[in-house]
C-alpha cells in the first residue's frame, strides 16, 4: 500500500508551482542534431559559394537545398525516430520558402530605400512639381500633389468598390439568390480584366463621350473596376468560412436574415473582410495604365476630384523614369518609396480597424 | 481557494490514495497537475491515478476544468496558445511531458473522443474509421474486419453496414459520435479519453456506448467526463469530483471508488453534488 503524505511541505510545494511549458523543453540530443543539421550544410554550401566558380543560385538550389533536406531528415531520424522525418522535411521546406520570399522582399525594399532616400526630404514630401523641370536639382519640388492625387483616386474607388464588392459577396453567400452562378461567373471574369482595359473602358464611356474630363473621379472609377472583383471574391471566401451553425443559431433566436448578416455573420468575418479591403487596395494602388488614360497628369496640386487632370504617384513615377536626367530618375525612386510607405500605412490602419474588440 | 479549503481538499486525498487503487497496477498517473491559460490558473494540484483496465469518471459542475484536465493527459493541452502546465503525467513509466517523449506516440496510444462529434466530412464512413491508421502510419491487416469490429463496438454497424461508402457528413449527430468512437478504437489505443461522449446521444445509443465502455475496459483504460450521474455509476470503477469556486482554479474535492463517492461520500459538497443539489 502506498500512502501519499500531504505534509505541510507538500502543500507549500503545490502552492508555489510555477506555470511551465514542458513541451518546449528539448533533449540535448535534439539540440545537437539540429545544430549540426544547420551548420554542416551551410559550411558545405559556403565552400561552394566562395571557393568555386559555380554560380550562386545553382549552389543554393542544387547543393544546399538537397543537403539541408537530407541533414534535417537525418537529424530527425536520430533524435525523434522515423515519425520525425516527414515533419523535418516540411519544416525545412516551409522555412526555406519563407526565407526565399523574405530575401526577395527585403532586397526589393533595400533597393527602394537606397535609391529612394536620395530624393526624399521635407520639400519632396510637401511641395508639388510646379516650376520644376526634369533637370531641376533635387532640392526643389516634390510629390505632395501626387500623394494627394493617389489618396483621392484610391478613396473614390473604395467608395464604389467596397460596398458593391461586399454586397456581391453577401448576395452569393447569404442571400443565395437564383443568379448566384451568373454573378460568380461575372466577378470571376472581371478579375481577369487587364488594368489597361479598365482604363480604356472609362475613357471610351465617360471621357470621349464628353461626360467628363480626365479627373480623379474617372481614375477612381477605373480603379474600382479592378478593385471590385478582388474585394468580392475575397469577401466571399471569408463569408463561406463562417460556420452554418452561426446563421441557424441567430435565425433560431428569431433574427431576420438581414440582422443575421449584419449583426452576426459580418462581425464574425470582420478581420477577413478587412483583409478583403486591404487586398483590393493593394491590387490597385500602383496601377499606372488606367491613370495614364483617364486622369492625365498635373504638376500643380489639385483639390477638385471632378474636373481637372490630376497627378498620382504611379503616373509621376512613369513620367520621371523615362527622363534622360539622373535627378528625375531619382525622383521616381523617391516617389516609389513614398508609395510603398503609403501602402504600409494603409495596411496598418486596416489591421487596427480589423482587430476591434468583442462587444 | 482559502488555505483552509485547500488543506481540506488535500486532507481528503491523503485518505483516498490509500483506497483500493493503491495496490493495483497503474496505467497512467497524473501528479500535481496545475494548468494555466495565460495568467489565469484554471486547475490546481490535481493528482489522480488511473489503474489499468478500469474506468474512471470525472464529474463536476460546468467550467471546473474537467475538459482541460483530460486534454493534459494526451498532450492536446499544449496546442492552445498561452497554455502552461505544472506537474507530471506518468505513462509507460515516464512523464509524458519529458522532452524525449514523442507527443505523436502519446496521442496514438491515448485516444480521445470529443464532446462534439468531429468526423472528417470529406471522407466516407469507412474512410473515417480507417483514417487513424492512415494518419499515424500504423499498419494493421484486414481493414474490412477492423471496420466491422469497431463499428459494432461503437453500436453503429447495423445502421451503416449498407452504406459504408457514404459521406460521414450525412450521418446524424449521434451517429457521427458513434463513428468517431469507432475511429478512435481502430488504432487500438491503450487509454481512451472520452469528454462527455454521450451528450449528443439518445438513451438507446447511450446505453449502447456504455456497454461498449464496459466491454472495452476489459482491454483498455478509460477516462470519461460525464454530467450524467447515473452514467458515472453505471460505467465507472472510480470517480473524481472536481470543483472550482468562482474565478478560482478547479481542484479535486474527493476521489475514490465510485461506490464510495456516490454511496458514502466524505465531503458534504460531494454529497450535495451527486444528489443533484447544486452545480
Ligand atoms: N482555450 C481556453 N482559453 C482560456 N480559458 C479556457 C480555455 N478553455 C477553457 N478555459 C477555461 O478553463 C476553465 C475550465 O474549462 P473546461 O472546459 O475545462 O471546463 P469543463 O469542466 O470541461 O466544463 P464543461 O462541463 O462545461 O465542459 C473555464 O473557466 C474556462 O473558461
Ligand atoms: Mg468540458
Amino acid at each position: 500500500m502506498t500512502t501519499m503524505l500531504f505534509d505541510s511541505e507538500k502543500i507549500q510545494s503545490l502552492r508555489t508551482q510555477e506555470p511551465q511549458h514542458p513541451w518546449r523543453r528539448r533533449t540535448p540530443k535534439f539540440t545537437w542534431s539540429v545544430a549540426l543539421a544547420v551548420v554542416i550544410p551551410a559550411l558545405i554550401a559556403g565552400y561552394f559559394l566562395f571557393a568555386t566558380a559555380i554560380p550562386d543560385p545553382i549552389v543554393i538550389i542544387i547543393i544546399y537545398l538537397p543537403l539541408q533536406l537530407l541533414a534535417a531528415g537525418v537529424a530527425a531520424a536520430v533524435s525523434k525516430g522515423k515519425n520525425g522525418v516527414a515533419d523535418a522535411f516540411i519544416y525545412v521546406l516551409a522555412i526555406g520558402g519563407s526565407i526565399f520570399s523574405l530575401v526577395i522582399l527585403i532586397s526589393l525594399i533595400v533597393t527602394l530605400f537606397i535609391n529612394g532616400l536620395k530624393a526624399v526630404s521635407v520639400s519632396f514630401l510637401t511641395q508639388n512639381n510646379f516650376y520644376i523641370s526634369p533637370s531641376t536639382s533635387l532640392e526643389y519640388g516634390g510629390v505632395a500633389h501626387a500623394v494627394l492625387g493617389t489618396l483621392l483616386i484610391v478613396f473614390i474607388s473604395m467608395l464604389v468598390a467596397i460596398p458593391v464588392g461586399i454586397a456581391t459577396a453577401i448576395y452569393v453567400t447569404e442571400v443565395r439568390g437564383r443568379a448566384v452562378p451568373y454573378v460568380r461567373f461575372f466577378v470571376q471574369a472581371m478579375s481577369g480584366v487587364p488594368s489597361v482595359v479598365a482604363g480604356l473602358f472609362i475613357l471610351t464611356v465617360l471621357i470621349l463621350t464628353g461626360a467628363m474630363g480626365p479627373s480623379a473621379f474617372a481614375g477612381g472609377l477605373a480603379y474600382a473596376i479592378l478593385m471590385l472583383p478582388t474585394v468580392a471574391r475575397t469577401a466571399e471566401e471569408v463569408l463561406r468560412l463562417i460556420p452554418e451553425d452561426l446563421r441557424t443559431g441567430a435565425l433560431a433566436l428569431g433574427s431576420t436574415r438581414a440582422r443575421t448578416v449584419l449583426q452576426v455573420v459580418l462581425p464574425a468575418a470582420k478581420t477577413g473582410i478587412v483583409t478583403a479591403i486591404v487586398l483590393g487596395m493593394a491590387r490597385v494602388v500602383g496601377e499606372t495604365a488606367p491613370l495614364v488614360l483617364v486622369t492625365g497628369t498635373s504638376d500643380a496640386t489639385v483639390y477638385n476630384p471632378f474636373n481637372s487632370p490630376i497627378a498620382a504617384l504611379p503616373t509621376y513615377i512613369f513620367g520621371n523614369v523615362a527622363q534622360p536626367f539622373p535627378d528625375a530618375v531619382t525622383r521616381a525612386w523617391g516617389a516609389a518609396l513614398v508609395l510603398i510607405i503609403i501602402v504600409a500605412i494603409l495596411f496598418v490602419i486596416a489591421r487596427i480597424i480589423g482587430r476591434g474588440k468583442v462587444k | 481557494m482559502s488555505t483552509a479549503e485547500f488543506e481540506k481538499s488535500i486532507e481528503g486525498l491523503e485518505v483516498e490514495l490509500s483506497d483500493s487503487r493503491a495496490g493495483l497496477p497503474i496505467e497512467m498517473d497524473a501528479r500535481d497537475i496545475s494548468v494555466w491559460f495565460g495568467k489565469r490558473k484554471v486547475l490546481e494540484g490535481v493528482s489522480i491515478p488511473f489503474p489499468k483496465k478500469t474506468v474512471t469518471a470525472l464529474i463536476g459542475p460546468s467550467g471546473c476544468g474537467k475538459s482541460t484536465f483530460i486534454r493534459t493527459l494526451n498532450r492536446l493541452h499544449e496546442l492552445i496558445p498561452g497554455a502552461a502546465l505544472a506537474g507530471e503525467v506518468l505513462y509507460e513509466g515516464k512523464d509524458i511531458y519529458s522532452p524525449d517523449v514523442d507527443p505523436t506516440h502519446i496521442r496514438l496510444k491515448i485516444g480521445m473522443v470529443f464532446q462534439k462529434p468531429n468526423p472528417f466530412p470529406s471522407m466516407t464512413i469507412r474512410g473515417n474509421v480507417l483514417s487513424g491508421l492512415k494518419l499515424s502510419g500504423m499498419k494493421r491487416p484486414n481493414h474490412d474486419d477492423i471496420v466491422e469490429e469497431t463499428l459494432r463496438a461503437a453500436g453503429l454497424w447495423n445502421e451503416v453496414k449498407d452504406r459504408l461508402n457514404a459521406a460521414a457528413g450525412e450521418l446524424s449527430g449521434g451517429q457521427q459520435q458513434r463513428l468517431v468512437i469507432a475511429r478512435a478504437l481502430a488504432v487500438q489505443p491503450h487509454v481512451l479519453l472520452m469528454d462527455e461522449p454521450c451528450s449528443a446521444l439518445d438513451p438507446a445509443s447511450t446505453l449502447k456506448i456504455e456497454e461498449t465502455i464496459r466491454e472495452l475496459s476489459k482491454e483498455i483504460t478509460i477516462i470519461i467526463v460525464t454530467h450524467n450521474m447515473q452514467q458515472a455509476v453505471r460505467v465507472s470503477d472510480y470517480t473524481a469530483f472536481f470543483l472550482a469556486a468562482e474565478n478560482e482554479p478547479g481542484y479535486v474535492v474527493e476521489q475514490g471508488p465510485t461506490t464510495d463517492i456516490f454511496g458514502n461520500p466524505r465531503d458534504q459538497r460531494t454529497l450535495d453534488y451527486v444528489n443533484g443539489r447544486f452545480g
